[in-house]
């Protein structure tokens, strides 16, 4: 084991998992944190909490997560290279750990032009790649960056993200396979809407023997509307909502009509990948919309959660 | 120095040269307020020569040059045209309303048009004027 | 080249509301062929300098001096005694001229007039774009004379990221390829690909800017 986490336990097992994400708060507002723990709460395994999300600023992940481990559920970090540099990374690596977590998300950060700080400076010290690598060597060789000794375990669970959507297509299964020879344990794909490129590149996945290496975990995202499909076509880079699915949206009407049309198609849409050699588990990203976590899991038949 | 009455005529030779020279021909000569200035092609009116116009006490600007495809070095008209628009942007700049610099394209046979424009480029100074 | 852009003339016209006699001084060199600083720049500059100040301080004496390059105490001690009779000088150099000026003639009020902002250079008439950030340790030969650092927004060596589509970066998508496209199309093309197999490690900025200013010193050059 190299965490011992809830999370691997799951995977290892062969279980298909179910992780899902809480958007912190703009504040130190522990409420918000707390009533969305309580909606994620028996619905999934893990509870991914982002890190300054495109790039606006939040309640940090380290200290949201800190207060899952207490409450007994199970995090998993997210941190980005954009804030930080490898001093602070490590810093915030030991105190996670320290504090019970077990599962961390390598990324390397939206562009803070997205963000609600334009004009602040960028770290990108390093890119998600080297992060996982640094990651590995903390854990497995109990050496840090520098080259010293790391005093205590860092027992994670590493992460990363693939983005099967984006260009050039060729490249992002190579990208994938360096990540894994970097030492990621599980990958969380972009959100899918497109099912024939997903498919293609899992295909190519299996081909490189890639899904016995890590465990992956298909991204999927809940519609509120077609106004939300137009909103990620026109202003989300490297996601991409097909025409039909667009329009399925159009015709589903409005409001709760349609939100209740994007949560099925989100089951739908698990349902097929899940029938996906290589694919374990689903991360289903429900941005502000916690609640629509428990219906998308009991519509695709993944409650209840087991207990391992 | 700027504000004034005066408007600079900075013009291509090939097309507003005949136009003012077919215009004395014709006994219509321009107003007094109207300063003739000839360059001998649309490529060479820069910044400068408008800015410089401002300064020595005009109160407007207008750039003449052939129209596009009629400029004998291709290209001229429409660099002349590219020039106005910055010479306009640095007006605005130094606090000089833009709609005092404008440019135009015209054709040597264009001599009845010329007057009308210049009226019609003097109407916001009248306007003020009169307040 | 050292790419250059104009300020805008309200801020430069803010120093100079009680200047009585102003020098400006041109640079022939970048600042001239990115089309910001050079003659014809530092006289339409003064023109326009007349123009916005025409209100506020009508009598300013503006004299105007281009020299080949700022960045070199021989081209500018020529300018000595005129710098000594002004009360401000206008450096339309980049900064690195601005600073020469300052240092050489230390008494005198030398303000910039230009955003000095990148290494590159010029694709096309009017357009000029980064291509170099002085990094201090080229590492062009594993990325198809490519550059990673100064073209790709968040600087990885291990990209492209997720928001690289159609060969655009997300951050610009109009005016910004995404490097990582440009590196994986120019490896293919010469035949190097396998380049990006390996994971780069991450960069030494010691050697850059994030080291603190630089200086090289040529001992086998100094006498």
């Amino acid at each position: 084991m190299k965490s011992g986490g809830k999370l691997e336990r799951i995977l290892e097992s062969g279980v298909f998992a179910v992780t899902a994400e809480l958007g912190p708060p703009k504040g130190p507002n522990l409420e918000v944190v707390q009533t969305k723990m309580g909606l994620l709460t028996g619905v999934c395994d893990a509870i991914n909490i982002t890190d300054n999300q495109t790039a606006i600023v939040r309640l940090s992940s380290v200290a949201a997560c800190a207060l899952l481990a207490q409450k007994g559920l199970e995090p998993v970090m997210q941190m980005t290279c954009r804030d930080r540099n490898r001093l602070a990374i490590q810093a915030d690596l030991f105190g996670a750990v320290a504090l019970g977590v077990r599962n961390l998300l390598c990324l390397t950060g939206d562009h803070q032009c997205f963000g609600n700080h334009p004009t602040a400076k960028n770290v990108y010290d390093m890119d998600s790649i080297q992060l996982i690598q640094m990651v590995k060597r903390m854990r497995d060789e109990r050496l840090t960056q520098g080259g010293d000794p790391v005093d205590g375990p860092m027992p994670l669970f590493i992460g990363g993200a693939a983005n099967p959507f984006g260009d050039p297509f060729e490249f992002r299964v190579i990208r994938l396979a360096k990540k894994v020879a970097a030492g990621v344990d599980f990958i969380q794909t972009q959100c899918i809407f497109d099912l024939p490129r997903f498919k293609e590149f899992m295909v190519r996945v299996v081909d490189r023997g890639l899904h016995e290496k890590v465990h992956i975990l298909a991204g999927v995202m809940p519609l509120k509307s077609a106004g939300a499909a137009r909103y990620i076509n026109n202003n989300v880079a490297g996601i991409k909502v097909p025409d039909e699915i667009v329009k399925r949206m159009e015709g589903a009407g409005r409001g709760k009509k349609a939100q209740a049309e994007g949560l099925k198609l989100c089951a739908e849409i698990i349902q097929e990948v899940r029938q996906m050699p290589g694919v374990h588990g689903v991360h289903i990203m429900a941005v502000e919309w916690e609640e629509a976590i428990a219906q998308i899991t009991e519509q695709a038949g993944l409650l209840p959660r087991p207990t391992i | 120095m700027t504000e004034g009455n005066k408007i600079v005529l900075l013009g291509c030779a090939h097309s507003a040269g005949e136009v003012v020279a077919d215009l004395a021909a014709r006994g219509l000569a321009l107003p007094a307020h109207v300063e003739w200035v000839s360059v001998p092609c649309g490529s060479t009116i820069d910044e400068l020569l408008m800015l410089r116009a401002f300064e020595s006490g005009a109160g407007q600007v207008m750039v003449l040059a052939c129209y596009n495809g009629a400029c004998r070095s291709v290209d001229g008209s429409l660099w002349a045209e590219k020039r106005a628009r910055a010479a306009r942007d640095l007006l605005e700049e130094a606090g000089i309303a833009g709609w005092r610099l404008q440019f135009c394209n015209i054709a040597p046979n264009m001599a009845a048009d010329l007057p009308q424009w210049i009226e019609e480029f003097r109407e916001p100074v009248v306007a003020e004027e009169s307040k | 080249m050292i790419v250059a852009k104009r300020k805008p003339l309200p801020e430069i016209a803010a120093n100079l509301q009680s200047t009585r006699k102003l020098l400006i001084v041109g640079c022939n060199t970048c600042v001239a062929i990115c089309l910001a600083g050079g003659e014809k720049e530092v006289a339409v500059m003064g023109s326009a300098l007349h123009l916005a100040l025409r209100n506020t301080n009508p009598a300013i004496v503006i004299t105007q001096r281009s020299i080949e390059r700022q960045c070199e105490e021989e081209f500018n001690a020529p300018l000595a005694e005129e710098i000594a009779a002004h009360d401000v000088v206008l450096s339309m150099a980049c900064g690195v001229g601005v600073q020469t000026l300052a240092e050489q003639f230390p008494s005198a009020i030398v303000y910039p007039a230009l955003n000095t902002a990148f290494m590159g250079r010029p694709e096309e008439r009017g357009i000029w774009s980064e291509r170099c950030a002085g990094c201090g340790n080229c590492v062009l030969d594993k990325f198809g004379g490519v550059c990673p650092i100064a073209r790709c927004s968040k600087n990885l060596l291990n990209g492209p990221c997720g928001g690289s589509e159609q060969g655009k970066c997300e951050v610009d998508p109009k005016n910004i390829d995404c490097a990582w496209q440009l590196i994986y199309d120019r490896l293919s093309r010469i035949g190097q690909l396998d380049r990006l197999l390996e994971v780069e490690p991450p960069k030494d900025w010691s050697t850059s800017r994030h080291g603190g200013p630089r200086k090289i010193v040529r001992e086998d050059m100094v006498l």
